[in-house]
């Protein structure tokens, strides 16, 4: 037997052959396939949904559309639960669980609705009147308070288990709403052969065609709406996009769209994604989003049973749903009028129709005679009775006398909002209309139209004709349809009501929440806004804005449009973070580079870390090693006594070549380029044009016109960026030809006393690698294992003889197992990142920490390189009076006087004598490292006029771990100061 | 010692291919690529050479063009990636293009810098739409064109073959399985594996 | 937003990397004024409402770079050259240091 009490026993869009079954508190219910939650809801005679934001009073379904204010509910369990979620949105499936929130314990009995009896100090700003002093008291008491008894639903603590995409569509023309006007509007786009995208936020399209079972070319609108799709449905360049909301305008015919693929399912189907993040590319729009009805403000308008008038027409046109048994109707316009023979012909009794105009139409009064309906001309609703339903109303007519009136239902009606927000995106101001008594589309994004009730063609034949002209210029209407009469008079608040009258039902901002902010001085729509948060919830005010602002005009005596609105801004409606990460969480996060040793590296358990993009080697532990400290301790030892291996294939490469080659790097790098002798390598700094230091790397000279430079990790797409600017921009004039080669050459760095014996195993013997034949900071083309092509160069980072080896990439991984080999016999390990860094702090060489943006090539011990002969970038202000002041920090080597203690980068330095305070900062230490070398902990670290303070004692201060060592100043350089190791 | 013999290894070192009809992924490990950049004021003489060598006119625009065994495909301006497949005897496209352009633009080896896939099936262009943002619509895109982009964060070389339609897409060697991640989890929605 | 990219087409914003302001030219090291002139060309910019030349990068595409004249109130792009074209057709002084070739 059916639960649903209230579902009409014909009529409706749904498909009553199919029963779903879903659960709202714990309490199963019956629906059909075509409900929304709200819809079946109804239609099983619920109306209390939740509790409000503040006051915590009861709630019910105020509209069917995603406006909706007040019912909002947790949908589904577990790690997929949803907070806030629309009932009138939300599609029923079988199984679905749903539930009221903001309420405990239940929602009949909810012990923070004590909060409306406090209601005077939940007055507008009470934030920032109540809770004042002592601010201490805001982290431990106020706050946690307030969050525990405000707030809607509660996120699922659990990590979202469904999938997200993001997509890109390109069309000529993106119609943003598939009612009437939309529907028409892609029709005559499609049929002129453009490219068309019709988006509509709903599972249905028609729009209030549907909603208020209108006719179009005689027949009713759901068929009209059928043909329309199939029509377009058959088109190859036209994309219907149901259930996709468009929610934002950009720059430049960029829309933002969210397509709710999987919400109306249990579950996502095995690899479609829940929700699609589209960026729809349109050459022309046609915005056709319709219009939202304005509730009218009256005491308790927001008890459960207070409906919109129009959204009581589609709970009874499109769902076959009665949302009462005695209806009143209240309104200011023509249009609602309607409602009463929607409600007469479902077999409601319409008690009244409150019309608040002294002079209704003749169709008005017709209506109102037909359905045997009370019209209460010139009246208005002053209050609501009944707490948790509607129970009666109390009408004051024209002549001041109050009637009590009983009814479960108010149908209320104060004109329509057209859906201007996605015109207003970009800052286009809309314009008020009078006759409408609301604001209209301004000036327009480019390439937008406004058709149908978003442009203030509230009527059915002006949808029709506005959108079939928006979407080819010049084209007659697709169908023939009448116009209602919309005729309207405003009322923008009932006076002297008793109970609260809600203008933003889900702020809960009542209509004397304007009047206070107005006295205290809150006039501007903007800080109205602020000051009573109007219009700042989820919903952006869709119901309240217009009435809110209109309010406030009348207050200040001023007109509506000299008021003034606030900017509506994207997302229309919220869009879930999921939807907008796409792809793109945990792992998927960011891409990652796998340098040619990865897999080689992975099997032997490497340690990876994140270098930029790139996850390289930190370090390879071994059996036996209790941390990494031990594993890198011998990883250094094992390079400084024999060899080791490290991938440094991440390094930036660029290949240069050219007429003009040696000119150019010689303008780009501040030490001299053109003197390098073919088949040789230079150490190379390269500044910004304010004189700091940007970069450094190696430069190797293949050819006379043929250089190979490296540059850091870090830096290789910003080092390559400005070598375009400076070759593009600078120096267009110059014959160079630049393209990277980074992910060419699989590079690794055999560093060690055994570095030339173990590559005697690979190089091909024609090859001359001896000391004589090929020298420290040598470079050459040869071949390795047997006619692989190879490049070699005899560069160092540790300080130990050493020699990059570079192959075509796709050999990278049996070159790194072939080293490996050839090293056997001289106990070779792999290292990573890690000893890496432990060697070039020992030969205090400087990396990130020192080429940190701030230092110069003199701060870190490189001022002898500049060169004085020739212009670069970064020559002349590299001599700015800031930039060569004795004061500032330069490069030391620091090691703790107890030789036992650890250092910390980032402590600072103060003098020994000197009081720990800001004002005695000398610098502070920017690399550290175990030394095996020394077998203590060093450090690198910019010291205030360090240069000269070699040998003196200083503190290192960190005052984040609450630690002080007393350390030296030495030389930066800790192992073989001479560098006699690196040419063997 | 005897030297090793060194094997080439594919960049892709998770999912290498996919057949289905909504989608196909084809793994090009065997390409060999040189970048063709003309020395300033120089093009003009690198169009007759390649012209002379391979009976095919360079584009000025993001177009491919194809010879014998041969593509050139536009890489910017006075820019091409010259693409062949390296064969049974090991063809290296730098080898063979540096005499012919000698003097007249700078040959570099990039055929192991970058890797190349082949996608195709009824849904490819729904696939490539999650990370593409420019219009691979026949209108907008057709055999032989060519567009340097990126997806998914990704930089890439993207270009149509046939009218199937069949694309080639190559990006840096150390983005492979990256990439792969994001094209088989775009491509799941029609393939039903992830 | 979106440029045309002369050789691209249409591409979206995030292709893109800004750089900076187009109409200063690098000074001569060689002037008498050359500091107060590189200070200039760094540090001074007037960033005016309106129509604006800046540098941008189509470091996502082919790698060129543009001067892409913006209005930066709206967004509205009115211009977009090659940084090349422009530079070369805009420089007058002969380069300092210009080697044989």
């Amino acid at each position: 037997m059916t639960t649903q009490t209230n579902r009409l026993p014909a009529g409706g869009i749904v498909d009553r052959s199919r029963v779903l079954r879903f659960t709202f508190d714990g309490i199963a219910y019956d629906g059909h396939p075509g409900d929304t939650l709200a819809s079946a809801l109804l239609a099983n005679g619920v109306t209390l949904t939740g509790r409000s934001f503040k006051y915590h009073r009861p709630r019910g379904i105020l509209s069917a559309g995603s406006e909706e204010p007040n019912a909002l509910v947790e949908l589904r369990t577990g790690a997929r639960r949803e907070a806030n979620t629309k009932a009138t949105t939300a599609e029923i499936f079988e199984g679905l669980e749903s539930a009221s929130q903001n309420r405990w314990p239940s929602l009949r009995f909810d012990v923070m609705s004590v909060n409306s009896l406090l209601s005077p100090i939940f007055v507008a700003g009470f934030y920032y009147k109540t809770f004042m002093w002592p601010a201490a008291l805001w982290e431990k008491l106020y706050e946690p308070a307030i969050r525990r008894a405000a707030g809607l639903g509660r996120a699922s603590d659990s990590a979202d288990p469904d999938t997200y995409e993001k997509a890109t569509a390109h069309c000529d023309v993106l119609v943003i709403g598939g009612g009437p006007a939309g529907l028409s509007a892609a029709l005559t786009a499609a049929r002129s052969g453009a490219r068309v995208i019709l988006a509509d936020e709903n599972f249905q399209l028609g729009g209030r065609a549907i909603d208020d079972a209108s006719e179009i070319d005689g027949q009713p609108a759901a068929k009209w709406v059928a043909s329309a799709e199939a029509e377009l449905s058959k088109l190859p360049d036209v994309r219907v996009m149901r259930r996709t909301t468009v929610f934002g305008a950009y720059d430049g015919g960029t829309y933002g769209g969210v397509e709710r693929v999987s919400d109306h399912l249990a579950s996502a189907p095995a690899g479609v994604p829940r929700q699609r993040l589209w960026k729809f590319i349109a050459k022309r729009v046609v915005l056709a989003a319709g219009a939202t009805e304005r509730p009218l403000v009256f005491g308790n308008n927001d008890r459960p049973g207070v409906m919109l008038a129009g959204a009581v027409r589609t709970y009874v046109n499109r769902y076959g749903v009665k949302p009462g048994h005695r209806a009143v109707v209240f309104a200011n316009n023509d249009y609602a009028a309607s409602t009463v023979q929607a409600l007469a012909k479902a077999g409601v009794e319409v008690v009244a129709l409150v019309d608040s105009r002294t002079g209704p139409s003749n169709e008005v009064t017709a209506i109102a005679r037909a359905a045997n309906t009370r019209l209460i001309s010139g009246g208005v609703i002053t209050t609501v009775k009944g707490g948790h339903a509607v129970k009666g109303v109390v009408v004051r007519t024209a002549d001041g006398r109050s009637i009590s009136l009983t009814c479960d239902l108010v149908a209320m009606s104060g004109g329509w909002n057209p859906n201007i927000q996605i015109s207003t995106h970009l800052g286009g101001k809309p314009k008020w209309d009078d006759a409408l008594s609301s604001f209209v589309p301004g000036a327009l994004p480019p390439g937008m139209t406004v058709a149908g009730a978003a442009s203030g063609a509230l009527g059915l034949g002006d949808a029709i004709t506005t959108g079939s002209a928006a979407g080819a210029s010049g084209s007659a209407p697709v169908a023939k349809a009448v116009n209602e009469s919309t005729a309207i008079t405003p009322l923008w608040r009932v006076n002297d009501c008793s109970g609260k009258s809600f203008v933003d039902m889900q702020n809960d901002v009542a209509s004397g929440d304007i009047e206070l902010s107005e006295r205290e001085g809150f006039r501007s729509v903007e800080h109205l806004k602020r000051y009573t948060t109007l219009g700042m919830a989820t919903d952006q005010g869709k119901t309240a804005n217009v009435n809110a602002l209109a309010i406030m005009a009348e207050l200040t005596k001023k007109s509506i449009p000299d008021t003034g609105m606030t900017l509506a801004r994207p997302p229309y409606t919220p869009v879930a973070i999921g939807a907008l990460a796409g792809h793109h969480r945990d792992k998927d996060f960011k891409p990652s580079r796998r340098p040619p040793s990865y897999a080689w590296s992975k099997e032997q358990g490497a340690m990876f870390v994140e270098t930029g993009l790139w996850l390289r080697p930190s370090y390879y532990p071994r059996a036996g090693e209790r941390d990494w400290l031990e594993t890198v301790t011998r990883e250094v030892n094992t390079v400084r006594n024999a060899v080791g291996i490290v991938d440094v294939s991440t390094l930036g490469k660029l290949d240069v070549q050219g007429a003009d080659a040696a000119l150019f790097l010689d303008r780009v790098y501040m030490n001299g380029m053109k003197t390098i002798p073919v088949g040789k390598c230079r150490y190379g700094g390269m500044l910004r044009e304010d004189g700091i230091l940007m970069d450094d790397g190696t430069v190797a000279r293949l050819a006379e016109n043929h250089y190979f430079i490296t540059t850091t990790t870090a830096n290789a797409v910003k080092v390559s960026q400005h070598m375009e600017l400076c070759h593009q921009w600078l120096w267009p004039e110059l014959d160079v030809q630049m393209i990277s080669a980074t992910e060419q050459w699989a590079q690794y760095a055999i560093a060690g006393p055994k570095s030339r014996d173990l590559l005697r195993n690979i190089v091909d013997k024609e090859f001359d690698i001896s000391d004589a034949g090929f020298p420290y900071l040598a470079v050459g083309g040869i071949t390795v294992c047997g006619g692989i092509k190879a490049r070699l160069f005899r560069l160092s980072f540790s300080g130990e003889r050493a020699y990059e080896l570079g192959v075509p990439a796709r050999y990278g991984d049996a070159l790194i197992r072939a080293l490996m080999k050839a090293g056997e016999e001289f106990g070779v390990c792999a290292y990573g990142s890690e000893a890496l860094a432990v060697m070039r702090i020992e030969k205090g060489h400087i990396s990130g920490p020192e080429l940190n943006g701030t230092t110069t090539a003199k701060d870190v011990g490189l001022g002898g390189m500049v060169s004085t002969k020739k212009d670069f970038v970064g020559r002349m202000l590299l001599g700015r009076p800031g930039l060569v002041d004795a004061d500032r920090p330069s490069l030391v080597g620091l090691r703790p006087v107890d030789r036992s203690e650890r250092l910390r980068s980032g402590a600072h330095f103060v003098a020994r004598d000197k009081q720990v305070t800001a004002a005695n900062d000398d610098g502070y230490m920017t690399s550290v490292a175990y030394s095996p070398s020394n077998g203590h902990w060093i450090g690198l670290g910019l010291l205030k006029r360090g240069a000269e303070r070699t040998g003196e004692i200083i503190r290192a201060c960190d005052p984040v771990r609450n630690i002080e060592t007393l350390v030296e100043v030495v030389s930066p350089c800790f192992v073989d100061a001479e560098g006699e190791k690196v040419r063997g | 010692m005897a030297n090793p013999t060194l094997a080439a290894k594919s960049a892709f070192l998770g999912v290498q291919s996919l057949k289905h009809p909504a989608f196909t992924i084809e793994d090009l490990s065997s390409l060999t690529i040189a970048s063709i950049t003309s020395a300033k004021g120089k093009s003009a003489e690198v169009k007759a050479a390649i012209q002379t060598a391979y009976g095919v006119a360079l584009p000025d625009t993001p177009l491919r063009v194809t010879g014998n065994g041969i593509a050139f495909i536009w890489h910017g301006p006075d820019q091409w990636m010259a693409i062949a497949d390296r064969g049974t005897n090991n063809r290296d496209i730098e080898v063979e293009l540096k005499p012919v352009l000698e003097g007249k633009a700078a040959v570099v080896d990039q055929g192991d810098g970058r890797a190349v896939v082949r996608v195709s099936g009824t849904h490819v262009r729904d696939v490539l739409a999650k990370g593409f943002a420019i219009d691979l619509h026949p209108s907008a895109f057709k055999t032989n064109s060519v567009a340097i982009t990126h997806a998914a964060h990704i930089g890439c070389i993207i270009w149509q073959i046939d009218a199937a339609p069949t694309y080639e897409i190559a990006m840096f060697r150390s983005f492979a399985d990256s990439f792969m991640d994001w094209l088989t989890h775009s491509a799941a929605e029609y393939t039903g594996r992830h | 937003m979106r440029i045309t990219c002369p050789c691209c087409g249409e591409r979206a914003l995030d292709e893109f990397a800004y750089y900076g302001d187009a109409s200063v030219k690098r000074p001569d090291i060689a002037s008498p004024t050359a500091m107060a002139d590189f200070v200039a060309y760094s540090f001074d910019r007037v960033n005016a409402a309106g129509p604006h030349r800046e540098l941008w990068y189509h470091s996502a595409g082919c790698h060129l770079w543009l001067v892409v004249t913006r209005n930066v109130a709206n967004h509205e792009i009115l211009n977009v050259e090659p940084a090349r074209d422009v530079a070369r057709a805009t420089q007058q002084l002969p380069t300092p240091g210009r080697g044989s070739a």
